[in-house]
């Protein structure tokens, strides 16, 4: 795929992206923009390449997932060390002024989210928000057909209980 | 398939994907932030190689000022040769015989010697 491809591509499911780099990174704006970045400029140097085994967009989502991890990961070990203080790192929550601007349905669905399992929560945003089936969902979140579905019910059942109790 | 069957949750998620959706960066602005990050990105890795190397290099002068000192628990094998009590046991008459190369015409006295003791 050439580059000027890649970057249709990727221009055409930024909005997408963003909502599942935001749903990777637990809420968190700021953390969702720096894996985004970090996942453009991995496909556009080539360390990620789309092999057409999947959709394109399926792949994009992993790639995301895999970088917004990473992250996290790299966030939490600059934490432990002592320079920490001199670096503005993110701790993984939702800054402020995201909080602010959410609407108050979409503060209680977040928060009921944030409760689930990880794996739960990846399927039901993927199926739910961003309209893959779980066989899609599967392939972004690497786990198998049945694994997914399972998470799938059981997400479901559990944030419908959750929204139930949520005083409206 | 019970995919999206559930219409209040499809809702729900559909109103969080407007508001996100309406607070999403430009695509071109996050396209160069990426590149920028790249060109950014050779200065970190130098910083990291750079704190790696201090901290082995750390841990190898750590390593040296405190390493016992190994003279002190070392033997000299050549200055301690052990000798049983019974070793003069094995000591046979005429063993010089079998330890040393014969040459023909040369008498051996020390086994003649050996010879006329009773």
């Amino acid at each position: 795929m050439s580059p000027e491809t890649l970057e249709l591509e990727l221009a055409c499911l930024h909005a997408a992206a963003f909502g599942w780099a935001i749903a990777c990174c637990a809420g968190d704006r700021a953390a969702a923009e720096d894996a985004l970045q970090a996942s453009y400029l991995k496909i556009l140097d080539g360390r990620a390449r789309f092999d057409g085994h999947a959709s394109f967009r399926t792949w994009l989502f992993a790639v995301v997932r895999n970088t917004a991890a990473e992250l996290w990961r790299r966030a939490a070990l600059r934490r432990l060390l002592p320079l920490a203080v001199l670096d503005d790192t993110s701790d993984g929550r939702p800054d402020a002024a995201t909080v602010l601007a959410r609407a108050d349905a979409s503060r209680r669905l977040l928060a009921a989210l944030a409760t689930l399992p990880r794996r739960q929560r990846e399927v039901l945003h993927l199926v739910f928000y961003q309209d893959l089936t779980i066989s899609e969902a599967a392939a972004v979140a690497g786990v198998s057909l049945g694994t997914a579905r399972t998470h799938y019910e059981r997400g479901k059942a559990a944030l419908k209980k959750l929204l139930k109790e949520e005083p409206e | 398939m019970t995919e999206r069957n559930d219409s209040e949750l499809s809702d729900r998620f559909r109103a969080l994907r407007r508001e996100d959706a309406a607070a999403t960066p430009p695509f071109d602005a996050t396209l160069a932030a990426a590149r920028a990050r790249r060109a950014a990105r050779p200065r970190h890795r130098t910083g990291w190689l750079a704190a790696a190397a201090v901290v082995v290099a750390g841990v190898a002068v750590a390593l040296l000022l405190t390493r016992p000192d190994r003279q002190a628990g070392t033997i000299g094998l050549a200055t301690v040769r052990w000798e049983g009590p019974t070793d003069f046991l094995l000591v046979l008459p005429g063993d010089d015989l079998l330890r040393t190369v014969p040459h023909l015409g040369r008498v051996n006295l020390s086994i003649l010697s050996d010879r006329r003791t009773p």
